[in-house]
């Protein structure tokens, strides 16, 4: 009798704790506030990531939670995507048991260089590079640019101008490591890049630019015409290390974070998401219906 | 009597013109950046592939004369022991500085290796005539190690800047055509400095920038060509008001406009942040400074140990001073940062690495100073004048 009381206690603390977890996986998943439109283009964004530690996986859980809800294919890469050691056991801790349930599910990393990156890393199949320090792809009416900011020689440079002038998709978007806009007390922005990239970005009209490097999350205000977001702290955070300033339309340095991402026709959906599942900052940019060459990207509401 | 009866004129003002081009590049980058980096952008190109051609060849016109009789690559068999030192002097810091950047975890440095050959060659000759006197063997020794360094450097750099193999054949035809057209102006006698920048030199700069070798070294295999004195007048001596030859003629009109050029090169390439810059930034320094005069006291052991003949007057303790002082890489470290790297916050660590190797002088003094060599040797008896020991 004892013994079917005790049985009987602990299948209902297991079916509690069961409750519980769903709940809170619920709570997490509801706090989505993007469209979610069944064939808009999806992504989610992690800059600065492969440590290896505990606060990646936490990230890296919390984006197969919002997976679960919100199918995105394919997940960006902002540069140092794997830190210290680059042997395969690195990349297998840093990026492969990480992201282990968005890779089961299919989803595409797309990466891009950092600082602390082996070069040798673009030859690692799941980075998606082909061996390139930079490269383009598109999905639908979105195409993707992403760059090595670490060494911007001339072959780059004319790469980048002639790739963005040739793409006829509505939507440009560029990332890579360095931020040219950053308010992050470590390193902020990256103005010699700036004087190369920006003037090219400008002219042919990107829409929207992703960087990592400052570990916090940063919206800018359009610069130029152009929304730049910095997204550094998906494995590791500088805690405080935003110093608002004029161009911050909004920040969050108390915990890592990703973003999410939704392009459906001229609207792109946003949101940053915290290590713990809150979000952060959320809203949607509209573009204009693509010229020929360059203008300016439309506006943005909340 | 004055400091420019001892030190050359070339190598002082150079050491005036370049650190104060890097002194007003490095407040402009920081009070005002946007126009700092505007500029440095538009001048790169000009300054760094077109103006330090003249550069390199005024230093090239110094190199010849040292295998003149009388200089210290004359005859070359002296250059042997300097030479395997600069070997070991570049072999160590490499494995340093590879072995820094992985403890500091910024592998993408590691493209940028072969900075650790450079050595600013008339720097180190002043701070080398500074500690051990202009005819002490030590400052001969320094001078060869400097300029075989920077010739391995640039070997290395031509190899490892990729490039079609279309327009490495293309180049290098250019380039055979270059200097087969100075060897020719050569032997005619021809007179005339210019007649061998317009014909081989352009051809040689074309060929260069084709194949994908930096073309600020166009000069470089035509200025032996120019016909020159039969007696190495003295490392960067000034050419005298009568020097009539197509060499000196040749430095007497560029040596002032080279001056104006490392003022620029200083400017273009010296603007570096001075906050928000990675650890490897200390890559460069750490591993000439500590590696420079390890490689230098093995490998120069190792050489006398196989059999060449021990240069007089430099022992051990000159060696470790040797080492230090060419650990300025200076204004060959800025170079050969802009060749192999590309605009980026990589550039500007190992520019500020290059800059923070000027250190090394001081350090070769407080060397000299606490091992007694040079002019600090308290039973000091120089060579006699003129002598070069090898």
């Amino acid at each position: 009798m004892a013994c079917s009381d005790r049985r009987g206690r602990g299948a209902a603390l297991t079916l509690t704790l069961l409750l519980v977890a769903a709940g809170a996986w619920r709570a997490a998943a509801q706090d989505l506030r993007l469209p979610n439109a069944a064939d808009s283009v999806k992504f989610a964004v992690i800059g600065d990531s492969g440590t290896g530690d505990p606060p990646q996986f936490d990230v890296a859980n919390q984006m197969a939670k919002f997976h679960g809800v919100f199918r995105f294919d394919r997940v960006i890469m902002l540069g140092d995507n794997i830190y210290g050691g680059q042997s395969a056991s690195d990349l297998d801790q840093k990026f492969a048991q990480p992201y282990k349930a968005l890779l089961d599910a299919g989803v595409t990393f797309y990466a891009s260089l950092g600082n602390h990156d082996s070069q040798n890393n673009r030859n690692y199949p799941p980075f998606h590079m082909g061996g390139e320090r930079y490269y383009s792809y598109a999905t639908k009416n979105v195409r993707f640019f992403a760059l090595d900011t670490d060494s911007l020689d001339p072959a780059q440079v004319q790469w980048i101008q002639g790739a963005l002038k040739s793409a006829t998709e509505q939507w440009k978007i560029c990332y890579f490591h360095h931020p040219l806009y950053s308010d992050g007390k470590t390193h902020g922005s990256d103005i010699n890049l700036r004087t190369v990239l920006e003037p090219i970005f400008v002219a042919n009209g990107v829409n929207v630019v992703f960087s990592g490097h400052d570990h916090i999350y940063e919206r800018i205000t359009p610069q130029k015409g152009i929304y730049y977001f910095v997204s550094g702290s998906a494995g590791q955070l500088r805690k405080g290390d935003l110093r608002r300033s004029a161009m911050t339309a909004a920040g969050y340095d108390a915990d890592c974070s990703f973003m999410l991402v939704e392009i459906a026709g001229s609207d792109m959906s946003f949101e940053a998401v915290s290590r713990t599942g809150q979000v952060v900052d959320s809203g949607v940019i509209h573009a204009p219906p693509r010229r020929t060459s360059g203008g300016a990207t439309g506006g943005m509401r909340r | 009597m004055s400091i420019r009866r001892h030190i050359p004129w070339f190598v002082l003002d150079s050491m005036l013109m370049l650190p104060l081009g890097c002194l007003v590049a490095l407040t402009w980058a920081n009070v005002e950046p946007l126009s700092y980096y505007r500029a440095s952008h538009a001048l790169a190109f000009w300054v760094n592939d077109v103006g330090l051609v003249f550069f390199f060849g005024v230093m090239t016109r110094n190199v010849v004369d040292e295998t003149l009789p009388g200089g210290t690559l004359h005859p070359w068999r002296r250059a042997a022991v300097p030479a395997v030192a600069a070997l070991g002097g570049i072999l160590v810091p490499v494995a340093l500085y590879v072995s820094f950047l992985s403890v500091v975890a910024e592998p993408m440095l590691m493209s940028a290796w072969v900075t650790t050959c450079a050595v600013d060659v008339a720097a180190g000759y002043l701070a080398g005539t500074l500690i051990f006197g202009r005819r002490h063997p030590a400052t001969a020794f320094l001078v060869l190690l400097s300029i075989v360094s920077n010739a391995i450097g640039l070997t290395i750099l031509a190899v490892l800047i990729p490039t079609s193999l279309l327009h490495v054949a293309v180049g290098l035809t250019a380039l055979v055509a270059g200097i087969a057209l100075a060897g020719w102006f050569g032997r005619r006698h021809a007179p005339s400095p210019w007649l061998y920048l317009a014909g081989p030199g352009v051809l040689c700069w074309a060929g260069l920038y084709l194949a994908g070798v930096h073309p600020a070294l166009a000069l470089v295999p035509v200025v032996p060509f120019m016909p020159h004195s039969r007696r190495d007048p003295g490392l960067f001596e000034e050419p005298t008001a009568t020097a009539h030859n197509t060499l000196e003629r040749f430095e007497r009109f560029w040596a002032p406009p080279v001056q104006f050029i490392l003022f620029l090169f200083g400017l273009v390439n010296g603007g570096v942040p001075l906050h928000g810059l990675e650890a490897g930034l200390w890559g460069l320094p750490i591993a000439v400074l500590i590696g420079r005069p390890i490689g230098v006291v093995l490998f120069a052991s190792l050489a006398v140990r196989i059999g060449l003949h021990r240069t007089s007057h430099v022992g051990v303790r000159e060696l470790i001073v040797i080492g230090l002082t060419a650990a300025m890489g200076f204004t060959m470290a800025l170079f050969f940062a802009a060749a192999i790297l590309g605009i980026g916050p990589l550039l500007q660590q190992m520019e500020s690495g290059g800059l923070l190797t000027v250190t090394a002088g001081l350090v070769a003094w407080v060397a000299a100073r606490s091992l007694k060599v040079g002019r600090f040797h308290a039973h000091r008896s120089p060579p006699p004048e003129g002598e070069v020991s090898s």
